[in-house]
């Protein structure tokens, strides 16, 4: 082939290069702390519908959460990570905290997009506006929606948040406490 | 009457039931919507007939005092949805003891809770199936928080196990009263809000709120303006088909297929933000124009190689009989049923029904290009994705024409009017109505009707013609509705 004839987009590359680089750093984190196995569950308090499509989108070939150790699971149960979207609906309270409270502990809560940070919906009878209000809240990713590429940096953040409550907690009193 | 139009004609109450018993009997007339408004302290009910092929939209309005207004669901079913949706925010109802559902009034919430007007005397019930039915049959919960990346919402499926016998949808979980968030707002915020009511309806919704504005301000933007803001919709149009097609992979377990339609997925959204600087489009358009310039060589070299690959990963899904074998048959619209229930978009005109707002009622630069509108009669999930492929081709073809022609962006001044209008668009979901009463310049009434909110009607249908637990996944992909839409 012809020198003229590779064309390299610049552009793309520094795209390509940027989710590599978040990309390898997740994957090291996820490894090193959880063993290849961290699980999320999503739950949406009245988005547009919008964020939920970025969240699949990290499945996606050109994201694959799954190369760095991180999977989608149905059950609250089984979750380390709970992803929300959405103004946390107050109609909703219910079954936002039940699916919270279903998590094992050490767990973490991610609010997606400018809706859980309060930016698109004001708090009212309708919402309660910012999800502080109602859950926790240990990182914040902002975008109206995040792009998968922002998601990911938010996870890798919620990775070391997630080793630092491992760390924080006293295994060896664990039940101690609870006994008669 | 020229193409386009709107006309609005009083009714004196009376007249209501006549009126209603002769539209819904006259061949190609629609029923598009129907809502109430409180004017002057009194509430004033309309109702919408699409007059698809006399290239018009009818608005009837009447006062409805006293005793409400007669039970139109008798004669035209569609209105259903609407009159229960009359009843829990104006409580006013069709007749009494007339059975309503429950629509987005959450369970156990207070005569206070915010509506657009007075509560009802007494709150409907919501639907509800015991757990053991009979027989062998029991319901099956699910929701409303669901799968990984769904909306909220909560299915109740009745199922003996394998067949499914009855299914019921709640969704007032989503209820964001954007209704009621829009009094009082300038235009521009109503944009804002608009756009996030349906956020994959973006464009959509949102031109037709732009349209009915302009309509009253009596401006309208630049020939080459408009001819972006219908790029922006066909690629509105194409990142929406191209979802539902990965979730029909995926909710027939085609894993394989599914990878190779995020592909294409995540190659659109890029074109989106590569031309409008948005992967979902938002903040492209502006009341009286468009706010972004596009980018349309972007377009025009990203989009030829990626509808390319989608016709590779289409013709492949065509032969893999395992997909195909999942889709025939499978949750059943009957062209009768599109038409008795005023079904907008693919699901309509996967039914048989040859409707297309952009052709009938064309606007903006649809009024100097034709548009192809693929029709199918069987109205199946098949069909469904064959009408979204042969609307992907032709949504390319079209942004590449328009494009083509030359692309605009800035906007014209709309100064503060008052009046109402009723603007329209053709979403990735149909028909979407946007009807707008402003006063100097701020809007008093905004009637948000996504074309989500005609076509989750027909779902329990679909669901219960004949299918199985499992097809519910399919069937849901092939609608691809929001429950954002719906609730809003
Ligand atoms: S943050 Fe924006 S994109 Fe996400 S759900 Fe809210 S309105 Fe939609």
């Amino acid at each position: 082939m012809s020198p003229d004839r590779v064309r390299i987009d610049r552009r793309r590359l520094h795209v390509v290069r940027e989710e590599e680089r978040v990309a390898a750093k997740l994957r090291d984190a996820t490894q090193r702390m959880f063993g290849r196995s961290l699980h999320i569950r999503t739950v949406d308090t009245g988005s547009c519908a919008v964020c939920e499509s970025e969240i699949r989108l990290l499945s996606a070939p050109h994201y694959d959460l799954h190369r760095l150790g991180l999977f989608f699971t149905p059950s609250p149960r089984h979750a380390d990570l709970l992803l929300v979207t959405g103004p946390a609906i107050r109609a909703f309270d219910r079954a936002l905290e039940k699916t919270y409270g279903a998590m094992p502990e050490p767990k973490l809560v991610v609010a997606i997009g400018a809706c859980p940070l309060g930016g698109v919906y004001q708090e009212d009878e309708f919402v309660h506006g910012q999800l502080e209000r109602v859950l926790p809240v240990d990182v914040f990713v902002p975008g109206c929606p995040p792009s998968p590429l922002a998601l990911l940096q938010g996870l890798l953040v919620a990775v070391g948040r997630l080793a630092e409550k491992v760390g924080a907690e006293d295994f060896t009193t664990l039940g101690e406490e609870e006994a008669p | 009457m020229s193409a386009d139009t709107a006309s609005t004609l009083l009714l004196d109450r009376m007249d209501v039931e006549s009126h209603v018993q002769a539209m819904a009997q006259t061949p190609g007339v629609r029923f598009a919507d129907f809502f109430g408004s409180i004017e002057d302290d009194q509430l004033v009910i309309r109702l919408v007939w699409a007059l698809d092929r006399e290239h018009e939209y009818r608005v009837v309005r009447w006062p409805a005092r006293g005793t409400g207004y007669p039970p139109l669901s008798e004669v035209a079913p569609a209105a259903f949805v609407e009159e229960c949706e009359i009843y829990e925010q104006f409580g006013v109802s069709p007749g009494k003891g007339r059975a309503l559902n429950r629509l987005v009034i959450p369970p156990r919430a207070e005569h206070s809770f915010p509506r657009l007007g007075t509560a009802p005397a007494r709150e409907r019930p919501l639907p509800h199936a015991s757990h053991y039915v009979s027989g062998d049959a029991f319901e099956f919960p699910f929701g409303p928080v669901r799968g990984v990346g769904q909306e909220s919402m909560y299915m109740g499926l009745v199922t003996s196990g394998e067949e499914l016998i009855d299914l019921y949808l709640l969704q007032w979980h989503k209820h964001r009263g954007i209704e009621r968030r829009l009094r009082g707002e300038g235009v521009a915020r109503a944009l804002f809000v608009v756009e996030r009511a349906e956020g994959l309806s973006a464009v959509g919704n949102g031109w037709a709120l732009c349209r009915a504005v302009e309509e009253i301000a009596e401006v309208s933007p630049h020939p080459a303006v408009n001819r972006s803001r219908g790029v922006a919709l066909e690629l509105e149009r194409l990142y929406n088909h191209a979802a539902a097609i990965v979730a029909l992979c995926q909710s027939t377990g085609l894993a394989v297929g599914q990878a190779q339609g995020e592909i294409v997925l995540e190659q659109l959204l890029r074109l989106n933000a590569a031309v409008f600087g948005h992967r979902y489009l938002f903040g492209v358009l502006a009341p009286g124009g468009t706010s972004r310039a596009a980018d349309a060589d972007a377009l025009m070299t990203t989009l030829p190689p990626t509808m390319d690959t989608l016709r590779r990963l289409v013709d492949a899904l065509w032969t893999t009989n395992s997909f195909v074998d999942r889709l025939e048959s499978c949750g059943i619209v009957t062209p009768a049923d599109a038409a008795r229930l005023g079904l907008v978009g693919p699901i309509a005109r996967a039914s048989g029904q040859d409707i297309d707002t952009r052709r009938d009622h064309a606007f903006g630069p649809y009024r100097d290009v034709a548009v192809e509108v693929p029709v199918r009669a069987t109205g199946d999930v098949m069909a469904r994705m064959s009408v979204m492929v042969a609307e992907m081709e032709e949504s390319a073809r079209l942004a590449l024409d328009l494009a083509g022609a030359g692309l605009g962006t800035g906007t014209v001044e709309v100064p503060p009017a008052t009046g109402s209008a009723l603007g329209w668009c053709e979403s990735p979901r149909g028909e979407s109505l946007l009807w707008v009463d402003l006063d100097a310049g701020r809007i008093r009434r905004a009637r948000v009707r996504p074309g989500s909110v005609r076509n989750w009607r027909s779902f329990d249908d679909a669901a219960r013609s004949r299918n199985v637990f499992t097809d519910i996944a399919i069937i849901e992909a092939s609608f691809w509705l929001t429950v954002a839409g719906l609730a809003r």
